[in-house]
């Protein structure tokens, strides 16, 4: 129960809020803004995980295990040793794969099964479930789909809807709808196509071969062991058991450091809304340090006056964090369609439809909106109780103990950075370790920052002095003499405005590394791919007879082929790219290390090279031997060269065409590039050449120009999410600004009513309001430059390479850093234009008799 | 201002709760889902298959082959053999064929234009693999194949009994003739090489295994010759056209090998019967079920006997009867008296379905009174379809002398409603 001196405190804190709403308003911005990035960022993050597993729990159904084959396919012959000569019952075909619908825009698992083997395994696909065999399981092309998905295509039980795989349109007859029982069903369910296996097989041309085989085993240890040992020695070379999760959870595992880095820069969003949420705090105890004072002398205590300013704090926090929940969830309802573009382009097929709010997300910014409020609100508070009653009637005090502090400060910011800084030299230091260095390099930094405004002010005071007169002199002087006051936004707006100079620098590198990258990879005139559904990987393939049609098109003068594959290798699932170039590649592959006389080699001995990414992720090395599931069995290879690749996070092994044929009975093609011949201009033969394969395939013919460009739009796509990010952060930093430098300028009301009284006009008034806004505004954008470019080149070089093992080229664009500057510059201004204007149209002798 | 700051914090925290609990409040519920189908196409339509209309010349060894086209199918073991200590096991091992739809609406597949009309313009190049396309290597099929093994262990009046189920392609199941193989996965008859002379008896090997690890490996020798039944292998069920089937046996069949149950395993020898019949529909309207009993007696005499049971009591049964002497030769009991009199019924406790369970059969015209019993009540088997298929004890008089024999009874349509 609260007593009659708590109320009565709670009730003058809550008036003085309400007194000032402008301030109350700001603060619970800064805490709101805050919190719906981390809000929206994990929203987006984790729905997308659940319409992963929820997916992979759908089509991997109860299966314990699954055989899978060395490449992506295996051949049923397996499965028909399995069943009828190794009598295993528990186990149900699957060819899988995905697709489009007409009229969706978003792809859909294709899951092929045999309905009577299904039973034990998915109950939406079995016979038990009331799937008609007799329209099943004939050939004829029939699926079944969700109700909901049904009704989202408009369409009815027995229509048509075209199936687009890999650029061939099938129509399929909806036979049926499964009918879910509930929603996570639904959801789970909400991209299935479900057709007979013999119907996946001609979609997929995998006419005697299966994607995998579901196993159900014993949930006893011994007796599992004694299975797999049985179905192990039914197994050809090359075929394996494993854990039913292993490929979806490998899957899962390669979106980690993406989904990683987007929730730092949502943390970074909230650090900064830490430091305008201490502004705030310090703001509003600063300003009642006289009423404070009082109530101490009437005989307040001071854990009463703690916990007076405290409570404030957890009433804004709490305000603050729901607001920032409920906008986060709205931010996120668009961020989770950028995150899933992204993870579409760079990863694996996810469709997420909607937004999942879960408990966790919402927890965790609730701990971090109010924990932080009230973490930034301590010291104010702290210092505001301690303040002695006589003392704390003079703010003199606190400015020469800050000025005196200033060198420990300065000192201890530098030694803060330090740490950081030889954090990030641990070369095994992980992601995590490399943002808590970047967070001790920050903190350090916005330490020095009072020390980097004297030393600043000194530089800005002649300059002003000479534009400005008198008045530019007192602007700046005005901001030494209350350093305490406005260093603190000074600082805030440092680190909200280096946050995105820092970001923006990454993604600049980032982009300009890969379009460079592009420039020298792409050699050829020409490009045949098919659509595939993971804009990164080529995982559709050329029908044969177009690539023969199209090699034999008039004007190609030669031709050379690649061919992308996930195969298994002794590092877990692999993409391996096979090129015909032999030691023609050369030209095209950026090299980073090779093996002396590696280029004679490659063409026809058993060696690869990987790019830096994938020896990055395995730790692996020249001189290394990989070991890959080939038809022939598990081969070893030796890695004797290191490519550049900024296609994949996920790296690839690329091999010679040669090479593969040898080991690998797969002779599809995933790409073809062509070469003009002399005369024939780039432009007419893509013509050509989409004349010939019209009808056999739809596919992709574009020039080399075409290509690059479709590659950085594809690019772009995938750091929109980024993008928009940094976006987010720049409002941050605009409102921070905003809000903290409004602030100071209504607080100094009766400052500036002296100054008016002493005879200074409304004119120079507002002149010195302004000006001295803007330097602030000025100093922080001189200040985040040096920061911003700090934590770009940590994030080019220590968090980048360690979540992903890219080398980029650093690039710092000056137009970022101009504009980063004119942010702080124009935000400072127009913080200003509010209390000046207010200010000189007030009645200085109003505003000095309220004291 | 009045509010004090507990009062004023409670009023999120409590809608922050609410929303809390209003969001959170279901737990996550299990993947869960059913199909709903389109109408079920042609269930009991006929139309389109083939009929049995009338005699037809065999031709083996296709005909022992699958034949499709006609609706239904099934190669029907069923067994009585017995250990060197005399203990008496009884078997069924049937292996059914079922056409899913009329032979003349397959499709060809992918772009096939049985179904769209308009889909001449989704020609797509998947086709054009299609003639590469083998038996083995492909899935889509209008054949279900499905088996029914069973095991009766006599001494311990204990039924055990399993049902597969799969597509008759890809491998997986089907009928062959060259070598005879008839197959569900890894239950199968097959031919074994054979010692050289009579083409159509060979011997086979019968093998399978249930999921508990009740199994059977016998070999089966055939000591007469093929039987065809009624009308030289066509044999009229109803009295309309085309309710009739084919219908060939081997009657009798050396058998030997072993069954293994609960662990156990029996080394057995007796006598087997073969039937193998392929009909589109069988019953009229108004016809619930059979009772067919297959007899072998001591004196090497062989007995095939059903009636059709109508729903309406009063309408004399249909019959079919076959009699085989111990050389092959077969009297047709068409045209001669033959009386089926129930002496006693068991209801069953998993179905309450109540089947007799005692009879007598008298021929007067052939001599012959015999008196059969199942040799334990519960033989009920209860899988996609439920009947009663148990092992027969067998004694009597015929011609004057003491007669006994093993057999089998199958009751069909006792469902309960």
């Amino acid at each position: 129960m609260p007593t009659q001196s708590d109320d009565l405190l709670w009730i003058s804190s809550l008036r003085f809020l309400l007194k000032h709403p402008w301030q109350l308003a700001l603060s619970i911005l800064g805490v709101a803004l805050g919190v719906a990035m981390v809000v929206s960022i994990d929203l987006s993050n984790s729905s997308a995980q659940r319409a992963f597993s929820l997916s992979a729990e759908a089509v991997a159904g109860k299966a314990t295990h699954e055989i899978v084959g060395g490449g992506e396919q295996l051949s049923e012959q397996v499965y028909r040793h399995l069943r009828i000569d190794g009598g295993i019952r528990n186990a149900a075909p699957v060819v899988q794969g995905f697709g489009r619908l007409d009229g969706l825009a978003r792809s859909f698992q294709i899951l092929g099964v045999d309905p009577i083997a299904e039973g034990p395994f998915r109950d939406f696909s079995s016979q038990e479930s009331g799937i008609d065999l007799a329209s099943f399981i004939q050939g004829s092309a029939t699926g079944l789909v969700s109700n909901p998905v049904l009704q989202e295509l408009a369409l009815e039980v027995n229509d048509t809807v075209g199936v687009s795989v890999g650029g061939v349109v099938v129509p399929i007859r909806i036979v049926g709808t499964i009918e879910v029982a509930n929603e996570r069903t639904e959801q789970a369910l909400e991209s299935v196509l479900v057709v007979d296996i013999s119907t996946a097989q001609r979609l997929f041309d995998m006419r005697g071969d299966l994607s995998r085989i579901d196993l159900i085993l014993s949930a006893e240890q011994q007796e599992q062991q004694d299975q797999l040992q049985i179905i192990r020695s039914l197994l050809p070379d090359g075929v394996e058991v494993q854990y039913a999760g292993s490929s979806s959870e490998t899957l899962a595992q390669m979106t980690r450091a993406f989904e990683l880095n987007l929730q730092a820069l949502s943390l970074l969003a909230l650090l900064v809304g830490m430091f305008l949420i201490y502004n705030t705090m310090t703001f509003s105890v600063v300003q009642r340090l006289p009423l404070i004072g009082r109530m101490r002398a009437l005989g307040v205590t001071k854990s009463e006056i703690l916990a007076m300013i405290m409570r404030e704090a957890v009433l804004v926090g709490l305000i603050g964090t729901m607001v920032g929940i409920a906008s986060g969830i709205a931010l996120a309802q668009l961020l989770v369609r950028l995150v899933t573009q992204s993870i579409n382009d760079l990863y694996f097929v996810l469709s997420v439809q909607e937004l999942t709010i879960t408990p966790g997300p919402i927890l965790k910014a609730t701990l971090l909106g109010l924990g932080a409020t009230v973490l930034a609100a301590f010291w104010p508070a702290r210092e505001a109780s301690e303040a002695q009653v006589t003392t704390v009637l003079k703010r003199s005090n606190r400015e020469s103990a800050l000025m005196k502090r200033l060198p420990r400060f300065t000192g201890l910011g530098i030694v803060l950075g330090l740490v950081g800084g030889s954090l990030l030299l641990i070369p095994s230091g992980g992601i995590v370790v490399g943002y808590i260095s970047l967070l001790l390099v920050i903190i350090g930094f916005s330490l020095t920052i009072p020390a980097c405004m004297v030393g600043l002010a000194s530089l800005f005071r002649p300059v002003l002095g000479a534009l400005n007169g008198i008045i530019g002199t007192m602007s700046v002087q005005g901001l030494l003499s209350e350093l305490s006051r406005t260093s603190v936004p000074v600082a805030a707006l440092v680190v909200a405005v280096a946050s995105t100079v820092g970001v923006g620098v990454m993604v600049d590198s980032f982009r300009v590394t890969v379009v460079s990258w592009l420039e020298s990879q792409l050699q050829a005139d020409i490009y045949v791919q098919p659509p595939s559904s993971v804009a990164r990987f080529a995982d559709a393939e050329l029908l044969p007879e177009l690539v023969e049609v199209l090699q034999q098109t008039q004007g190609v003068e030669r031709v050379h082929s690649v061919y992308s594959e996930t195969i298994t290798a002794n590092f877990g699932p692999t993409n391996l790219v096979t090129t015909s170039l032999g030691a023609l590649a050369q030209q095209t592959y950026e090299i980073k290390r090779a093996e002396s006389g590696f280029w004679d080699r490659f063409p026809n001995q058993r060696v690869v090279m990987v790019s830096e990414v994938y020896a990055y992720r395995h730790s692996v090395s020249l001189g290394d031997t990989i070991q890959l599931q080939t038809d022939k069995g598990l081969q070893e290879f030796l890695i004797e060269a290191m490519y550049y690749d900024y296609a994949s996070d996920l790296g690839s092994v690329t091999m010679n065409r040669e090479v593969y044929d040898r080991f690998y009975d797969n002779r599809a093609i995933s790409g073809l590039a062509l070469y003009a011949s002399e005369g024939t201009p780039v432009e007419v033969l893509v013509e050509r050449l989409r004349e010939r394969a019209d009808g056999l395939q739809e596919v992709f013919i574009r020039s080399n120009r075409g290509l690059r460009e479709a590659s950085i739009e594809i690019f772009d796509r995938t750091f929109t999410v980024t993008y928009v990010l940094r976006l987010l952060a720049v409002i941050v930093a605009f409102v921070g600004i905003l809000s903290s430098l409004m602030a100071l300028q209504l607080e100094r009301a009766r400052e500036h009513a002296v100054l008016r009284a002493n005879g200074m006009t409304p004119g120079q008034l507002w002149n010195y309001v302004i000006v001295q806004t803007g330097v602030m505004g000025g100093m922080a954008g001189i200040l985040s430059l040096p920061l911003g470019v700090i934590i770009s080149y940590v994030l080019v070089y220590v968090i980048n390479l360690r979540s992903f093992g890219w080398t980029l080229e650093f690039l710092v664009s000056p137009s970022l850093l101009f504009q980063a500057f004119g942010l702080a510059v124009l935000a400072a201004l127009l913080a200003g234009m509010y209390p000046s204007i207010k200010m000189a149209q007030a009645n200085p002798a109003h505003a000095l008799r309220s004291e | 201002m009045k509010l004090s700051f507990l009062q004023l914090i409670s009023i999120p925290i409590v809608l922050a709760i609410l929303f809390g609990v209003v969001l959170f409040s279901e737990t996550e519920p299990e993947l869960e889902s059913t199909v709903s189908v389109a109408e079920a196409m042609g269930g009991g339509n006929q139309e389109g298959y083939l009929q049995a209309t009338g005699p037809r010349d065999f031709v083996f060894p296709d005909d022992h082959g699958a034949h499709p086209g006609y609706k239904t199918e099934w190669w029907y073991y069923t067994g009585n053999v017995f250990t060197a200590e005399g203990r008496q096991f009884g078997y069924q091992f049937t292996i059914f064929r079922n056409q899913l739809s009329p032979p003349t609406e397959i499709s060809t597949g992918i772009g096939d234009s049985t179904e769209t009309g308009d889909s001449s313009e989704h020609e797509t190049p998947t086709d054009s693999i299609d003639p590469k396309k083998s038996s083995e290597d492909d899935w889509s099929t209008d054949q279900l194949y499905l088996a029914h093994f069973a095991i009766s262990d006599v001494a311990e009046a204990d039924h055990v009994f399993e049902e597969r189920f799969s597509r008759g392609a890809a491998g997986l199941a089907g009928a062959e003739i060259d070598p005879y193989r008839v197959w569900l996965e890894n239950w199968s008859i097959e031919r074994l090489p054979n010692s050289g002379k009579n083409d159509q008896s060979f011997p086979m090997r019968l093998h399978g295994e249930m999921s508990d690890g009740t199994a059977i490996d016998l070999k089966l020798q055939p000591e007469k010759p093929l039987i065809f039944h009624g009308d030289q292998g066509y044999d009229q069920k109803g009295f309309d056209s085309g309710n009739a089937s084919y219908y060939i046996s081997f009657t009798r069949m050396e058998t030997q090998g072993e069954i293994v149950k609960d662990g156990k395993v029996y080394h057995v020898t007796g006598n087997s019967w073969m039937d193998h019949e392929w009909s589109t529909s069988a019953l009229d309207s108004g016809q619930t079920g059979w009772d067919w009993f297959s007899i072998q007696l001591s004196n090497g005499y062989d007995l095939m006997y059903y009636q059709i049971r109508n729903a309406d009591a009063s309408q004399q049964p249909q019959t079919t009867g076959t009699l085989v002497d111990p050389l092959g030769n077969t009297i047709d009991l068409e045209e001669l008296e033959v009386m089926l009199d129930i002496l006693e019924y068991w209801q069953s406790p998993h179905s309450g379905s109540r089947y007799p369970k005692r009879w007598t059969l008298k021929m007067p015209e052939l001599d012959i009174y015999l008196e059969l019993g199942t040799l334990f009540d519960d033989q009920e088997m209860r899988v996609s379809v439920q009947y009663f298929e148990g092992n027969l004890g067998v004694s009597g008089q015929m011609r004057g002398k003491e007669v006994s024999g093993t057999g089998f009874i199958e009751m069909t349509g006792y469902e309960q409603d």
